[in-house]
């Protein structure tokens, strides 16, 4: 496959890592905010005094603070005094494991329903699909994940509840699966995945190109992946990452799964600000790489992108 | 005859407006083995849709729902009947009941080894209908590796960069590796020639292939398709609305309006201003020709404008934009619909005038 | 199969007609779940409940649906549901008002700033939505709420302003549109004041539609921001009921096989959900003519 670019692809990288580092940096600019104006004087707690030899003005504090953040210093935890970073980094993966698992399960329940209905229109089928999509997008996700931790218990003999430490049992792996499946059922993001989808892969077969395609005999779908199915996916899929980790963040609770969700909300409850500061960070840093490999693969195969 | 279209009706449904669009009414045309078929007409004329028809492209609702296509003796609507019902009040389609997907399955069967490899397309506006996302030389050895013997990638390569030089591209080894979006609208055209003629189909569609360009680009192109037709001999069906287009390169010439045909027969008796149907004539005096320019007499426009193809009124489709109806035929012009009529060898009209 | 009739005589409310079924039956049910959250809403701050909703009745612990006295059953602790469910619907109604006053009012000044002076400041708007959208919106609240307190007015006026990049999107779309056709060109020459062009024009005559829809998803949005928030305890405090605390309640006893205590609060969090959802999703496609096959 040829790649796309007309300009070096090189440069238009460049381009998105630098808009991504820009928004990084809003990112540290806002929660530098909430923690400036928050009252207890939180940055005290993470160790960013005048002592430090910086102006007390606010740019110097968080010049200050935002060095610390890249030399990876997040703090200690109020509540265990452990170093902020590396026990987040350590539960982080889990929550990774979690969101990504469920952000493919989503789309595998979405793909087929949206290209069915691209393709075939609205039939009962397809109807009936879309609106049971509607419901699973709107069930609370924490009583579904009730609903099969009870199943699981009295039909299956599972016990989902125990943390990730019940490795010992003979099928661990599958307690995993559990909160997957229920983030990936019911994370409020189906519905919205199927129509994005469809409406984009829509468009694409009413294009003069897959037309020719047609009358040429070649396959359509060959013609309408990237434009159609690719890059929307690719898209839609990064652009929900955010409400997946805010899912996990429930999910977690349900479960007792040892994730970064958890660690936020334990210190929600304590006001411990190391820990919900640097979850915030990782989760946003998490949402612009996902964004920016999106951009990537936009770039690679669009030859409209890189003609800036 | 090549290709035979035999009394074809394609309809649109509108749900907005919950009736039929009749884009195709019951045409009739045909063409025969080396001979170019001009069609021409204005817009909404059903001139391109009886194309796609006949390539099995049409993806409206409900679509073909009654005629024949006689393709190398095949017929191409073969089982029609059997997906779609049609019901009818005074000669007019009031319902129409169709087995869309069953159809589709249909055509599919039915094009399959056809569409690409004896029937071949071209459209208009060349630069969106090639795939922006792969190059012209990648698109161009699909067509090979897909309707010719070559398998081997070199050798469609090679296949390809000889069709790319025979329709007269520049740098046809640098134009391989560009995309659409990195090519003039003219190059664009002469790539999707290569493409559609690559297989060495029997019979070639021509969807407006001059419109969206640029007006000298838009010769050059009439020039490569007058220069491939003697080369090749290839069965061409040529649609457009530009009638020096059709001069220039028909050997037959269509007239379509409001969705039939209304004029058929060779270039030189049809094109002629004198004889022949109104809407002809008409189309003739709208456009300057050397003997206009000459003379410096002014173009006339048709009054009126194309009939709604919803609600059509009985009687002649011209009838309420004719300047030649007389008294003598004005009742039956406005109450019956004229026939498709022989008169001369070859030489058919729709026109009171002109029948018995 | 599918049948075409060809219609004899123009209908008379095209754009009824027109209209899908389906469509108009989301938005029915859309509609009367409105009807129902506002008199709830209602009767819930007038105090016309029909039992108190703190009143434990011990001889009538879990009692199921259609018991009498007690159309929808009690709890775990023999309270009613139906006036704890009717309360509930304090804990999301006014604060939810706010996140999409905020959002729209915010989103549309943000619009018409981007859209009608375009330039830097539209690279700044497209900015500040892409930061918005950086966040989880629960990892942000749970910040806010850790720097701050656990108060949902403060919660929703964030839910609030990350709404606001859609309908700036929105807004600056639709005056791109209308410069497109020349529309504000046009306005300008007649010598209409920019304020009334921006208000009456753009914002009243041609964007309502849009920013009523988008209201609605709002709603739906931040009534799960709420329901989530007191489900993890950060929201109003047992006895007081809110939907996500009453389901999170039960959560134990769901476990030991009484469902309904959980079920009916998720029941209703589903239903309203889903009913502003299907508002919104109905009138949005209605209002672009769906494009059925």
């Amino acid at each position: 496959m040829k790649l796309a670019a007309v300009k070096p692809v090189s440069r238009v990288l460049a381009r998105e890592l630098a808009v991504t580092a820009l928004l990084l940096a809003g990112v540290s600019v806002v929660v530098f905010a909430i923690l400036y104006f928050a009252p207890g004087n939180p940055l005290h707690a993470l160790g960013v005094r005048e002592a430090e030899g910086m102006a007390n003005t606010w740019p110097g504090q968080y010049a200050a603070w935002f060095g610390k953040v890249l030399r990876g210093d997040f703090g200690h935890s109020v509540r265990t005094g452990l170093p902020v970073l590396p026990e987040l980094a350590r539960v982080g993966l889990n929550t990774l494991y979690l969101t990504l698992g469920a952000l493919a399960l989503t789309a595998a329940i979405a793909v087929p329903i949206a290209v069915h209905g691209a393709a075939h229109g609205d039939t009962a089928g397809n109807t009936a699909a879309t609106m049971a999509a509607y419901v699973l997008s709107a069930l609370p996700v924490f009583w579904f994940g009730y609903i099969v931790v009870y199943v699981s218990i009295h039909q299956f003999g599972m016990f989902p509840l125990i943390s990730g430490t019940a490795t010992k049992q003979q099928h661990a792996w599958l307690y995993f699966l559990v909160p997957i499946f229920v983030l990936g059922t019911a994370s409020g993001t189906l519905s919205e995945m199927i129509r994005h989808l469809r409406e984009e892969l829509s468009r694409v077969l009413a294009e003069d190109y897959i037309r020719t395609a047609r009358a040429k005999g070649a396959p359509v779908w060959r013609h309408a992946f990237k434009e159609g199915f690719l890059i929307p996916v690719t898209e839609i899929m990064s652009a929900k990452i955010p409400f997946l980790l805010g899912g996990a963040v429930i999910v977690e609770q349900v479960f007792n799964w040892p994730g970064m969700g958890r660690m936020a909300w334990q210190a929600a409850q304590d006001r411990d600000f190391p820990v919900i500061m640097g979850v915030a960070l990782l989760a946003a840093a998490f949402v612009r790489l996902g964004n920016l490999a999106q951009r990537v693969v936009f770039t690679a195969v669009n030859p409209r992108a890189s003609r800036e | 005859m090549l290709l035979s279209i035999e009394n074809l009706r394609t309809y649109f449904y509108s749900r907005s407006r919950r009736a039929f669009v009749r884009s195709v009414d019951g045409a009739s045309l045909s063409v025969g083995r080396g001979e170019t078929l001009g069609v021409v007409g204005e817009s909404g004329s059903g001139k391109t849709v009886a194309a796609l028809s006949a390539a099995g492209l049409v993806s409206g609702t409900p679509g073909v729902i009654g005629g024949r296509i006689e393709f190398n003796s095949r017929n191409l609507l073969d089982g029609l009947e059997r997906y779609v019902q049609v019901e009818e009040r005074d000669g007019r389609v009031m319902a129409v009941e169709k087995d869309e997907s069953g159809w589709r399955r249909q055509v599919k069967r039915l094009m399959a080894g056809v569409r690409g490899k004896e029937i071949a397309m071209i459209f208009q506006n060349p630069r969106a209908a090639l795939n922006p996302y792969s190059t012209v030389g990648a698109q161009l050895v699909e067509a090979i590796r897909l309707h010719t013997n070559i398998r081997n990638k070199q050798e469609a390569k090679e296949k390809a960069l000889h069709w790319l030089e025979r329709v007269r591209i520049d740098s046809p080894r640098l134009r391989f590796d560009n995309f659409p979006s990195g090519m003039s609208g003219g190059m664009c055209q002469r790539a999707m020639i290569a493409m559609a003629l690559s297989a060495e189909p029997s019979l070639l569609i021509a969807d407006e292939p001059t419109t969206g360009l640029d007006a000298t680009i838009q010769a050059r192109i009439v020039e490569l398709l007058g220069e491939l037709k003697a080369e090749t001999g290839i069965t061409t069906m040529l649609i457009s609305h530009d009638i020096s287009v059709i001069r220039r390169l028909s050997d037959r010439v269509a007239v379509m309006y409001a969705g039939t045909v209304v004029e058929s027969g060779p270039a030189s008796q049809v094109l002629q201003p004198k004889a022949g149907h109104p809407y002809t004539a008409a189309l003739l005096a709208s456009v300057p020709d050397a003997e206009t320019i000459r003379t410096k007499s002014p173009l006339q426009a048709i009054e009126g404008e194309v009939p709604d193809t919803i609600d059509r009124p009985r009687g002649c489709r011209f009838y309420g934009r004719c300047n030649r109806v007389s008294d003598a035929v004005r009742s039956r012009c406005a109450n019956l619909e004229p026939p498709l009529a022989e008169v001369a060898p070859g030489h058919k009209l729709r026109c009171w005038l002109h029948a018995a | 199969m599918r049948r075409y009739v060809q219609a004899e005589t123009f209908p008379r409310f095209m754009a009824l007609q027109r209209a899908d079924a389906l469509d108009l039956a989301y938005v029915g049910y859309g509609l009367l779940v409105v009807a129902l959250v506002f008199a709830s809403y209602l009767i819930g701050a007038f105090g016309w409940l029909p039992h108190d909703p703190r009143a434990m009745n011990v001889t009538l612990l879990n009692a199921a649906p259609f018991t009498p006295g007690h159309p929808l059953g009690t709890d775990f602790l023999g309270r009613d549901l139906q006036s704890r469910l009717i309360l509930g619907i304090q804990a999301y109604f006014l604060p939810g008002l706010l996140a999409i006053t905020i959002s729209i009012v915010g989103g549309s000044v943000l619009g018409v700033l981007a859209g009608y002076r375009g330039g830097p400041l539209e690279t700044l708007v497209t900015y500040f939505a892409n930061l918005v959208d950086s966040f989880p919106r629960l990892v942000l609240i749970l910040l806010v709420i850790a720097a701050f307190k656990p108060d949902i007015y403060y919660v929703m006026v964030v839910v609030g302003i990350t709404g606001m990049p859609v309908i700036a999107n929105l807004v600056a779309g639709k005056i791109a549109f209308l410069r497109q056709k020349s529309f504000i060109e046009a306005a300008h020459a007649l010598g209409l004041p920019a304020h009334t062009v921006i208000l009456k024009h753009i914002l009243w005559l041609n964007c309502r539609a849009a920013l009523v829809i988008q209201a609605t998803l709002g709603m739906a949005e931040a009534i799960l921001i709420e329901t989530s928030l007191s489900y993890l305890g950060f929201g109003v405090q047992e006895p007081t009921p809110s939907w996500g605390n009453m389901v999170q309640a039960g959560a134990n006893y769901f476990l030991q096989g009484n469902f309904w205590p959980s079920t009916a609060p998720a029941l209703a969090i589903l239903a309203t959900i889903l009913g502003f959802q299907l508002l919104g999703d109905g009138l949005n496609n209605i209002l672009e003519g769906k494009r059925g096959r």
